[in-house]
């Protein structure tokens, strides 16, 4: 079912809510028929209790009185059935609508961090799951509030409008007068909700990092600092919380007049109702719809919109938010071919697997200092080469650069001849693999995991991958292809092991391992680079040890301002950084300037 | 009539958000030891004392008039209707209308107030506490456990004193219909008083149900965010491998069975409506019948009727009562897991002041324990000022309790730790502070952006100083590459575990006193940086007394003696090359270092 709505709200967490109501219309509307159901015993309670008097007590006939009444409980007895009609269809209205939210969450977190490749904020993630909770209740909690008091009313008043017409006119000023003093102050307490609500994450926020840093806030001395901006926070709340106590005062006013002034009206009315022909029956009755039907309905009303509505609108908020973040910009390749849903016609056809990197330059933003700066490289099909250099000068950058992860802002880098913006996606996957340091394992069979990167991969294949890279023992330990893992069972090594794996198994010639053996030990890491080499392709390795410099073909050094390529020999006379890096434990006096000028530099090619 | 719809969220109402952020409640971490509850919320209510009574005077008040409102309603329906006495009967019930609105606004505008006035308080208490604490607060509560206590079970805490008032005035309603139902005629009361029962046992064994399966609705929740977790850790594998929409099916798969959670939560939740719509109104149309009876036989009048229909109304309440003295429970043991935070003795500090110096360190007789076993044993140890010392030993042999001790982040259990002279407690917190500074191997970073978290500290040292600081810790070059430069925000900061390592140790630099406490920064830093800043050790900063946490033989190498711990004793206290010719020692590095070159080490 499509939304048929003209009326599109702006704002995209509203937009949302109308939404999802007008795709289940249908269910809505099955829903308020229900309630009128259960809105019986309030049509008719009233009528009921000025029979069984009228007709029954107060005339001699018990037995009548009791008929009357049985009649009452059988309307009570319909009223229960209707309830239930109701509330099973608010569950079928309320339990997709948070199945949709979960996906949200999940497709926007996702979508996120395949763009950017990197959360930072797991603990809000992980937060957020139960935030779509919240939702659920408050959403099913309006829904419902506003269903009840807008049958429940109309049912009393027509009610009353069948046993005493003129006592409508008593009860419906101040009802109405209570419910536009409510509607009045509902914005100014969205608003303070608002901002407590807010606050109280704040405060949650910043509890959270203190906690967490404790010994660096005692170690630092920095507990005024800490105390003052915690301080902040919690009086921001408090503030908050205040502001909307006393708004509160308004809405108990609102509630008050609509619950209680009709009563009295109906009082100073009564002498002249009864003078008009209304009998001892209809004046308990009229009363009866007021306190039994209207007054607990409009209690509801407020109390239940006042409270969960805020706590919908915000937290709905949130979590469109959250899912939905912009990117920031500069760094995204984003998958646009297949999101915008055509194939081009012309589709440039890749050679080989030459990666060539022509005049590259990269930047987080454009103020910042460029990671990469003017960069050439060309790796011919079947070299192996080695990026070496300082911690934080780079290379994992580099390797996001080379794969398609990041877009650089000057330059082109080309994979098979055919710039990397325009490989279709899944192409690219199958013809380049990045293994990062941080090894993905997940929930799973052993079997799915290894193949996650190669479907059709056979038993033979996989077999041949896991001796390959050295995993055998692992494996079987684990139980072989068809075993369960868990991540958090398994060592940061084994982990490595099972995506090295993968990333032997996977189609692609072009291999990039990012630091990922730092885990092993120098053993195994050896044994599994040298399967990579051997491996019929292109291999790229941010190393991590020097002997993976070593048994490269060629190695890139960066340090920082520029690049340097050749082989291990070679770079050993160039190079003081990577005489430095292969340093064996002897101090060398590292003087920051002017590394010896170079044969190659800035033109670094095959 | 009305259906009960408050059950669909009573008592799960997101107006407590973060009883859900909470972990569940678990036994107190040292049962018995803490501060009683009960004395925290007394100490909280005398705290916000003024709008406490003025909550209890309106919520009472509200109480009463709503409870004598049935009776006033049914004389004036009755005078109204035989003419007698009508107009102050009317203006009575005026006159109560009037002080319902006016008490019950009160009683709102109160209670939201004190609650809000005590919740704040409790939590400024438990921070300033928590702080005071220092790290002994993180030896007895785990993080997420620290902060449950100090936000969410603070927020219940801070609600008590509000829940205590409201619980004993909606006392007064629902004892007070029952007996108004008695002296309007005895058998109206005996017909409520057997029907009340079955109502009462019909909803609490609901409750018991439906938590079931919330339980298992939450487990499956939790699986959910597990899935989502699992897979951010491995963003840049999804990233790469363009699985963004299988990861996104792997994520959902349980999705069904929440939904399957879901519908059975909801069909208790409506087995528990039906039957409230269904039970309060058969009792009020009994009493009716009763109530019928009399009326026609002339016992009682047409009002008593009505006022009887109310009053069950009003007794009816009872099952809120039940409601809100479980949350009341909820609340005390909300104040009784914040109090024991505040329970906790916290470290004291002198006033002393440091006399000139650069930085002696004695250890005297030092002996550490962690629940009775030692972990540090009679440590008698002299660290000459100005000296570059290594701590040396397996993992697990006090060396990072030895490097603690120096700067207060633990105290000795016996013996006693002394910076040029002065015993470490006599010494003012600032003093103390401002002569020790660390490096951790994995710091906490602290601040909005990252100049803040290199200057977080008691003073905020001046920009070139903080650039300096990071220039010596090898960090000015990766911040210029930031977004923006030192002004990035620390959130907004994508930065490796060395990286963070060396923000943490330009905080230690930027601050650096007479005593540096080098707590194993080495471990993910290359060769060059590491020696870079090793030179700056000995260089920029060779006019103080250093200690390093040393894992690799070069750091020791480099040391002007080293500290050898084995099993939480000093072993032997000599320059690297003499201790050398022991196996044992070499052993230690070979433990710690299985790598074949120099930049090998781990990065995690």
């Amino acid at each position: 079912m499509t939304p048929a709505t003209p009326w599109r709200p702006r704002r995209p967490h509203w937009r949302l809510l109308v939404d999802v109501l007008c795709k289940r219309r249908v269910v809505l509307a099955r829903m308020y028929g229900w309630s009128v159901v259960a809105a019986v015993p309030a049509f008719l309670s009233g009528r009921l209790v000025a029979a069984a008097v009228d007709h029954g007590f107060l005339t001699g006939h018990p037995e009548a009185g009791f008929g009357w009444l049985g009649l009452m409980a059988l309307s009570a007895l319909v009223g229960a059935a209707g309830t239930r009609q109701t509330f099973l269809r608010l569950a079928e209205l309320v339990e997709p609508f948070r199945d949709e939210l979960v996906d949200l969450v999940v497709s926007g977190v996702l979508r996120r961090c395949s763009i950017r490749g990197d959360v930072a904020d797991t603990a809000g993630v992980a937060r957020l799951t139960r935030q779509v909770d919240m939702v659920r209740e408050s959403f099913a909690n309006i829904l419902m509030v506003t269903q009840a008091f807008l049958v429940t009313t109309t049912s009393a008043l027509l009610g009353l409008l069948t046993l005493v017409p003129f006592a409508v006119a008593l009860v419906l000023p101040p009802l109405l007068i209570s419910l536009g003093l409510f509607l009045a102050s509902l914005r100014a307490m969205a608003t303070c909700q608002r901002t407590a609500i807010v606050a109280d994450e704040g405060i949650a926020e910043a509890v959270t990092t203190l906690a967490g840093g404790l010994r660096d806030v005692l170690a630092c001395g920095g507990e005024e600092q800490v105390q003052a901006a915690v301080g902040r926070t919690i009086a921001t709340q408090e503030g908050a919380a205040t502001r909307l106590a006393r708004l509160t005062t308004l809405r108990t006013t609102a509630l008050g007049i609509g619950a209680w002034v009709p009563l009295v009206l109906m009082l100073a009315g009564s002498p002249w109702l009864v003078a008009h022909g209304a009998t001892t029956g209809a004046v308990l009755g009229a009363v009866t719809y007021v306190s039994m039907g209207v007054r607990p309905a409009l209690q509801i009303l407020i109390r239940g919109v006042g409270d969960s509505g805020m706590w919908l609108l915000v937290t709905l908020r949130r979590i469109v938010e959250a899912a939905d973040l912009p990117v920031a910009a500069g760094d995204v390749v984003e998958p646009r071919l297949e999101s915008a849903g055509f194939t081009p016609t012309h589709r440039p056809r890749p050679d080989g697997s030459a990666l060539e990197l022509h005049s590259v330059t990269f930047a987080y933003t454009p103020q910042a200092d460029p990671v990469i700066r003017d960069l050439n490289l060309f790796l011919p099909y079947d070299d192996h080469l080695a990026v070496v250099g300082p911690s934080g000068v780079g290379k994992s950058t580099l390797a996001a650069v080379m794969a398609g992860l990041l877009r650089a802002q000057a330059g082109r880098v080309l994979l098979g001849g055919v710039e990397l913006g325009e490989w279709e996606s899944q192409q690219l996957v199958r013809h380049r693999v990045l293994i990062p340091q941080q090894a993905y394992v997940f929930t799973g069979t052993v079997g799915e995991n290894l193949a996650y990167l190669r479907h059709d991969a056979t038993p033979a294949e996989i077999d041949e991958a896991i001796d390959a890279v050295g995993a055998r023992e692992l494996i079987e330990r684990l139980g072989g292809c068809g075993a369960h893992v868990a991540p958090a069972a398994l060592s940061a090594a084994e982990r490595q092991l099972i995506t090295l794996t993968r990333a032997y198994l996977s189609p692609a010639r072009l291999v990039i391992l990012d630091e990922a053996t730092c885990h092993l030990d120098p053993a195994a890491d050896s044994r599994a680079e040298r399967a990579f080499a051997r491996r019929p392709g292109t291999l790229v390795v941010v190393a991590h040890r020097i002997s993976s410099a070593m048994r490269a073909k060629r190695v890139l050094v960066l340090d920082g301002s520029r690049a340097l390529l050749g082989t291990h020999d070679e770079l050993l006379t160039w190079s003081e950084l990577y005489r430095d890096l292969v340093g064996h434990w002897q101090p060398i006096e590292y003087a920051a300037a002017s590394p010896s000028p170079s044969p190659r530099h800035g033109d670094i090619s095959g | 009539m009305q259906p009960p719809l408050n059950t669909v969220s009573e008592d799960r109402s997101p107006a407590h958000p973060h009883q859900r952020y909470d972990t569940p409640p678990r036994p107190p971490a040292g049962a018995g030891s803490g501060l009683p509850p009960n004395r925290l919320i007394l100490r909280t209510v005398q705290h916000v004392g003024g709008w406490t009574c003025l909550l209890s005077g309106a919520s009472l008040i509200f109480a009463g008039a709503q409870t004598v409102f049935p009776a006033v309603l049914g004389r004036a329906v009755d005078a109204a209707l035989t003419g007698h006495d009508w107009l102050p009967w009317l203006v009575g019930c005026g006159l109560l209308v009037g002080l319902l609105i006016l008490s019950d606004a009160l009683s709102d505008l109160a209670g939201g107030t004190s609650t809000a006035r005590a919740t704040a308080w409790i939590r400024r208490s438990a921070l300033d506490h928590v702080l005071a604490l220092g790290t002994r607060s993180g030896r007895r509560f785990e993080t997420g456990d620290l902060v449950a206590r100090m936000v969410g079970n603070a927020g219940d805490a801070g609600r008590a004193g509000t829940l205590l008032v409201r619980a004993v005035a909606a006392l007064v309603p629902a004892v007070g219909g029952i007996v108004a139902l008695a002296l309007i005629d005895p058998w109206l009361c005996l017909t409520f008083l057997v029907g009340a029962p079955v109502l009462l046992v019909l909803v609490r064994s609901n409750v018991r149900d439906a938590s079931e399966l919330a339980g298992r609705y939450l487990r499956v929740q939790g699986n959910v965010a597990t899935r989502l977790v699992d897979a951010l850790t491995g963003a840049r594998t999804i990233a790469a491998a363009r699985t963004t929409a299988r990861e996104r099916e792997r994520v959902l798969a349980p999705l069904s069975e929440l939904h399957a959670a879901g519908m059975g939560m909801w069909r208790v939740q409506i087995r528990m409506a039906a039957q409230q719509a269904l039970l309060v109104p058969l009792l009020q149309i009994a009493v009716l019948a009763v109530a019928g009876i009399e009326f026609g036989q002339g016992v009682i009048s047409a009002g008593q009727v009505l006022a009887a229909t109310q009053y069950v109304g009003l007794a009816a309440g009872v099952s809120s009562v039940v409601n809100s003295v479980a949350r009341l429970a909820r609340a005390r043991a909300a104040a009784g897991r914040t109090a024991e935070v505040l329970a906790e003795p916290p470290a004291e500090y002198g006033t002393e002041r440091l006399p000139e110096g650069r930085g002696r360190l004695e250890f005297r007789a030092v002996t550490v324990r962690d629940t009775d076993v030692p972990v540090l044993c009679d440590v008698n140890l002299v660290v000459p000022a100005g000296a570059l010392a290594a701590v040396v030993g397996r993992s697990g042999s006090g060396k990072s309790l030895l490097a603690g001790l120096i700067g207060r982040l633990v105290d000795p259990d016996e013996g006693q730790v002394l910076l040029d002279g002065v015993p470490l407690p006599e010494l003012a917190r600032h003093e103390l502070r401002r002569a020790v500074g660390y490096g951790f191997e994995r710091p906490a970073l602290i601040g909005d952006t990252l100049a803040d978290v290199i200057a977080f500290g008691p003073e905020r040292p001046e920009q070139p100083v903080l650039a300096a600081a990071a220039q010596a810790a090898c960090a000015d070059d990766f911040i210029r590459r930031m977004p923006r430069g030192y002004r990035t925000k620390l959130v907004e900061a994508p930065m490796s575990g060395g990286e963070m390592q060396r923000i943490g140790l330009a905080r230690a630099f930027a601050h650096a006193g007479r005593v540096l406490v080098l707590d194993d920064v080495a471990a993910s830093l290359d060769t060059v940086t590491e020696h870079h800043i090793r030179q700056v050790l000995t260089g920029a900063l060779a006019d103080r007394t250093r200690l390093i946490i040393a894992h690799r033989a070069s750091t020791a190498a480099n040391a002007d003696f080293v500290i050898w711990l084995v099993g939480g004793r000093v072993r032997r206290v000599a320059p690297h090359h003499e201790l050398w010719s022991e196996p044992a020692y070499r052993e230690v590095f070979a433990q710690a270092d299985p790598s074949d070159g120099p930049w090998a080490g781990g990065t995690e």
